[in-house]
């Protein structure tokens, strides 16, 4: 015990250091601490340690008495205390938490953004992982040196790695997908989906002249939005958008490397006049903007409603999930060849960090290295072996799913009992093998759905995930949040009439005025930087 | 018809006063009386009619199942007996701090009165905001304890100048010479002369106090980790929150776990979230009417006479 005590005290000296000399202290403190902690295999640590780990928590479920946690905590030797905050208000807590000096050992799901990452990085307060990763995470090294835009992407401007991402190469889509009802497609006859602006149009006039829902009433609704948390048109523009060739979220980059600023592009404009005439002809609901989430879905599940997004349309439509409701496949306008598509990055920087007054940065390491390895990532993602799952195969990696335990109903509830990642940006990498044998009819039709509408027509991230360097993030923190209000209000006004399209020009000159170009310069320079890493 | 209406007859002017008078008052009461009715109707309607705006003022498509899921959810029960136990004890501190401080503020004879009144008076204008009010809670040892919620509000300033203002205006200096002259000193003065007298400013103060504990929901936020520790409206904020988020949250870079995570959040929650409204106010709202009287009251003095 008292060596143990005086490891403890050495490494904490050390950690301390972390603060004020970064690169040197790592050095010295790796002597003290490799007697403790194995460099492989379990357990991590020889000597009992315990570790606070501070994580969103969605609610319903109790961290102390996950299996996954109490399998991860047997075979490591390493005991978790929770320090979580609920995801609501994860944010303001993580905050508050990093401006009073007294640190959880590890973020756990934190989202901690690129501009976090940078502050509180050089601050001192979370460690460079780069030299721990080199030596204490050979799953999480593997992957960088297979996939280098990994490392391109977590790499902060100094040479630092400051937090590890979730790394997800097989979810593609930038945002939820529009899905078609499929009883209205019945109902009208339809075989071909509509693929140019004009069939679309032609498509959702119908549907609101033609009483597909056959209920005598004309109260079909061709398209629909929420405006739940600001959101407003997200999903539905992110599509549309793509038909007039420019991307979705403000800052994109073309074929030619060359930046642009969404809200100033042609394309833009020719998108807010198509939906300008949407809502004229009453095509696009006219509380887009101001209902909520449930008020959307009331309406969908109603049958009232021929398009709308969500991540399944069954979520919307309520129900089993059904491959009657056809995904959207990008409509292209006259304007372009073909609609440009947005794929997904497959990186979500700020998902795991250290903080400087870890007392075991390299058993921490190790510890988060094992999310990374296809047993870590299959046990956080599925829970134990034997409860909802089983192997048919083990050599192939193939399961099959067991009966929900306790005569439940709901495999996700019971997974979120098992398993912290549920609902939150969990450190971890999702392989292919993980869900081998384990994928019913629905989700390969959503794959196929997928592949062919919208990754074979050539979707692609429309900016690469990246760092900006702290004074670039400052300039940009006080652009955004003017810019995007004003585009915001702007869009809705162009869209619902409130101002004249031949106000486009004024709109142009005040947003070149709030500094929409100085936007683009900075991120051209960011991307410019990341390209030639 | 009262007594004044019998004696003289009322002018048409004055009729068409009370007249619009009444209709006011409807009016207000409609206001006032509609949303609770409709929490009250959407708690026991089905979410989908709820939600599609099919259910305005009567229940339609009567279930229960809020209510089940809200007597089946341990957070909430334990959210109710933390919420109860933060009232009582937070309420009791506040009395015990707020009335002694105001009863020494209002006699004219405590040295350095105006002193301790403008040293109190000017943390009401200015604060240490929110970070450094978590770093003082934090070296107090305070995070993550009961104490966060309880302490740091033990007096509310706005709370202690009405006390104060009552004490100076209803208890005649008088009555507290008669009593010094017979030999009672200053806390057999407070606790047998002035205490007795001043039962409804305790009052108001209870209920004022009370309602802010039972409805506080940032300090727990702020200071607690341990969800066993929530407060009710902790929980019912979360169940609230949460279904918001799910549009948003189902974006970019999300994985499908996290979609149906929310997806399945979502629909508990548009259950949910009438039953737990409904059956986290009834308390207050039932507590509400005995105190009402003494609030009118307490409200009057600090108000008019100070």
């Amino acid at each position: 015990m008292g060596s143990y005590a005086k490891t403890g005290k050495l490494l904490l000296a050390a950690s301390v250091g972390i603060g004020l000399l970064a690169g040197c202290a790592s050095n010295e403190k790796k002597g003290a601490a490799s007697a403790t902690v194995n460099k492989e295999g379990f357990p991590i640590v020889s000597e009992p340690l315990t570790l606070t780990l501070m994580a969103p928590d969605t609610g319903e479920q109790d961290w102390k008495k996950m299996k996954v946690l109490d399998v991860m905590a047997e075979q490591s030797n390493i005991k978790l205390e929770f320090r979580n905050a609920p995801k609501d208000s994860f944010d303001t807590k993580k905050n508050l938490v990093f401006a009073s000096g007294e640190y959880p050992d590890m973020f756990y799901a934190a989202g901690l953004t690129t501009a976090e990452q940078i502050n509180y990085g050089q601050q001192g307060i979370l460690i460079p992982l780069e030299k721990l990763i080199e030596e204490y995470a050979p799953n999480f090294k593997k992957i960088l040196e297979e996939n280098p835009e990994v490392r391109k992407s977590i790499t902060a401007p100094d040479g630092h790695i400051y937090a590890l991402p979730v790394i997800d190469m097989s979810q593609h889509w930038y945002r939820n997908p529009i899905w078609y009802n499929g009883d209205f497609l019945k109902a009208l006859n339809i075989t071909k989906l509509p693929t140019t602006t004009e069939e679309l149009y032609t498509y959702l006039k119908r549907v609101k002249t033609e009483d597909p829902n056959g209920n005598g009433k004309a109260d079909e609704i061709p398209l629909t939005a929420s405006n739940a948390r600001d959101v407003n048109l997200r999903d539905v523009r992110t599509w549309l958008l793509g038909s007039f060739g420019v991307y979705e979220d403000a800052i994109y980059v073309d074929d030619n490397k060359t930046v642009h600023y969404t809200p100033l592009e042609e394309g833009f404009k020719q998108y807010l006049t198509f939906m300008n005439r949407l809502w004229n002809e009453d095509l696009l609901d006219h509380e887009s903007f101001s209902q909520t989430d449930e008020q959307k879905k009331a309406k969908i599940q109603n049958n009232q409603v021929a398009m709308f997004s969500n991540w399944n349309a069954y979520m919307s439509l309520g129900g089993e999930p059904s491959t009657d409701d056809p995904m959207y496949a990008p409509v292209k306008s006259d304007m372009v060849d073909k609609p440009v598509i947005a794929e997904n990055a497959g990186i979500t920087p700020g998902a795991f960090a250290i903080s400087s007054t870890n007392p075991s940065p390299e058993a921490s390491m190790r510890w988060a290295d094992y999310l990374y390895s296809y047993e870590g990532s299959l046990l956080f993602s599925k829970g134990p072996e034997g409860i909802l799952w089983k192997y048919t195969d083990e050599a192939t990696r193939t399961k099959e799913y067991l009966p929900i335990p306790d005569g439940g109903t709901d495999r996700e509830k019971y997974r979120s009992t098992l398993t912290p990642n549920y609902g939150i940006p969990a450190p971890t990498i999702n392989f292919d093998d993980i869900d081998k044998g384990l994928k019913g009819d629905f989700d390969m039709w959503v794959m196929k759905e997928t592949q062919t509408k919208l990754l074979d027509q050539g979707a692609r991230p429309p900016f690469p995930t990246l760092f900006l360097t702290s004074e670039e993030q400052t300039q940009i923190n006080s652009l955004t949040s003017d810019l995007n209000t004003y585009v915001n209000q702007m869009e809705a006004k162009f869209i619902t009439g409130a101002e004249p399209l031949s106000n486009w020009d004024k709109y142009t000159a005040t947003l070149k005025k709030m500094g929409a170009e100085k936007m683009a310069k900075i991120y051209q320079g960011a991307y410019d930087r990341w390209a030639s890493n | 018809m009262n007594v004044a209406d019998s004696a003289i007859k009322s002018s048409r002017g004055d009729r068409l006063f009370m007249l619009g008078v009444y209709v006011f008052l409807c009016i207000a009461l409609i206001v006032v009386l509609y949303p609770l009715l409709y929490i009250l109707s959407a708690s026991i309607s089905s979410p989908k009619l709820v939600n599609a705006g099919e259910m305005w003022l009567l229940p339609k498509g009567i279930t229960w199942d809020g209510y089940t899921l809200v007597f089946q959810n341990s957070k909430i029960w334990s959210g109710y007996l933390n919420t109860i136990i933060y009232t009582v004890l937070g309420t009791a501190l506040n009395l015990a701090v707020t009335l002694p401080a105001a009863y020494a503020l209002s006699r004219s004879d405590f040295v350095g009165r105006t002193l301790f009144v403008i040293i109190i008076l000017v943390t009401m204008f200015f604060n240490g905001g929110l970070v450094p009010t978590y770093l003082v809670v934090k070296d107090l040892h305070l995070i993550n304890t009961m104490g966060a919620l309880i302490l740091p509000v033990a007096v509310s300033v706005w709370n202690l100048i009405v006390a104060r203002t009552f004490f100076q205006t209803t208890i005649p200096r008088e009555l507290q010479e008669a009593a010094q002259i017979d030999g009672c000193t200053n806390l057999k003065l407070f606790v047998r002369v002035v205490l007795p007298l001043s039962f409804p400013i305790i009052a108001v103060m209870a209920l004022f106090y009370g309602v802010g504990h039972w409805n506080s929901y940032l300090p727990s936020l702020l200071y607690l980790n341990d969800d066993a520790k929530y407060p009710l409206q902790m929980v019912l904020r979360q169940i609230l929150v949460l279904q918001e988020m799910t549009a948003e949250t189902t974006g970019a870079a999300i994985s499908g776990d996290i979609a149906k995570a929310m997806n399945s959040k979502a629909e508990t929650a548009s259950l949910l979230k009438y039953a737990v409204i409904v059956v986290s106010t009834l308390p207050i709202i039932a507590v509400y009417p005995f105190l009402q009287r003494y609030f009118v009251q307490g409200v009057m003095i600090g108000s008019v006479k100070g």
